[in-house]
């Protein structure tokens, strides 16, 4: 698992640090940084958390979602 | 009521098939992306009745789903070929599960092997990936944790007693939006 911080959008309430179950992150210099990545099992509760929006995950699996309403998607489709 | 109204129902009921006692049907109808409003109806339904159970049994919803959930684990595993071994339990419960729910066996990268001794206890962490219960608690923007979740405890429980012969307890360690991590905890 990657994990990135944007350290420019990230405001260092440490929210993640304190959600995270794997201890994944620590503040640094008022900065989150992935101090342990392998021990991410994908959950994303972080990136719910995070105010900033600055938490990017590669090499994750997406649960899938069965409540997406099709409809709403198609519409948007057409207008994005 | 007007007739007109009426005769539409009908019309909307009426077909030319020929269906003979012997025809099983191949597939489901209809196709996937037509069912998303039957998806969305039983997700609400459910939701409803979990939240009314609240309501009414409070603390004792857990337990009743809880029950329910094992009392399934051990009927759905009967016919599945019994072994000791977890690991190969667990092989037979991911197939069970599959389509409803994924999960994969999972190790914080300080512990050496999948199966966990601490503080006098055995167990196994269980990664559950895709999942309908989380799914559904999150479309009716319920908690994740509480009676729903407790069936599939209840139904992991069960399988592995089925399968195993041991007894096992389920303990949820987090709950996610992507993933939820569990304790299968080994007697
Ligand atoms: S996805 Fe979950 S386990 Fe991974 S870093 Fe975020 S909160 Fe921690
Ligand atoms: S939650 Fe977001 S903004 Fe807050 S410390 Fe973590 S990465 Fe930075």
């Amino acid at each position: 698992m990657e994990i990135h911080v944007d350290k420019d959008a990230c405001v260092g309430c440490g929210l993640c640090v304190k959600d995270c179950p794997m201890h994944v992150y620590e503040l640094q210099n008022s900065v989150s940084v992935a101090v342990r990545p392998n021990n991410c099992m994908g959950c994303l509760s972080c990136h719910e958390i995070c105010p900033a929006q600055a938490l990017e995950h590669r090499g994750i699996y997406a649960a899938r979602r069965h409540y997406i309403d099709i409809k709403v998607c198609e519409m948007l489709r057409k207008v994005v | 009521m007007s007739a007109g109204y009426i005769d539409e129902l009908h019309e909307a009921f009426q077909s030319d098939l020929v269906y003979r006692s012997e025809d099983i049907p191949l597939e489901c109808s209809p196709r996937p992306k037509e069912m998303e409003q039957t998806l969305h109806g039983v997700m609400k339904l459910n939701g409803l009745i979990i939240r009314s159970l609240e309501e009414i049994a409070g603390r004792g919803a857990n337990a009743v789903t809880y029950r329910a959930g094992k009392k399934f684990g051990h009927e759905v595993a009967k016919y599945f070929q019994k072994r000791e071994d977890v690991e190969g339990a667990l092989h037979e419960l991911s197939d069970l599960l599959r389509g409803q729910y994924s999960f994969e066996v999972w190790k914080p990268e300080d512990k050496e092997t999948f199966i966990i001794e601490e503080n006098g206890e055995t167990f196994i962490y269980l990664v559950f990936h895709d999942c309908i219960v989380r799914q559904t608690l999150r479309r009716n923007g319920l908690d994740q944790g509480g009676p729903l979740c407790q069936t599939l405890f209840g139904y992991v429980v069960g399988a592995i007693e089925e399968i195993t012969g041991r007894k096992a307890k389920l303990e949820i360690v987090h709950t996610g939006p992507n993933a939820c991590l569990k304790k299968l905890v080994l007697k």
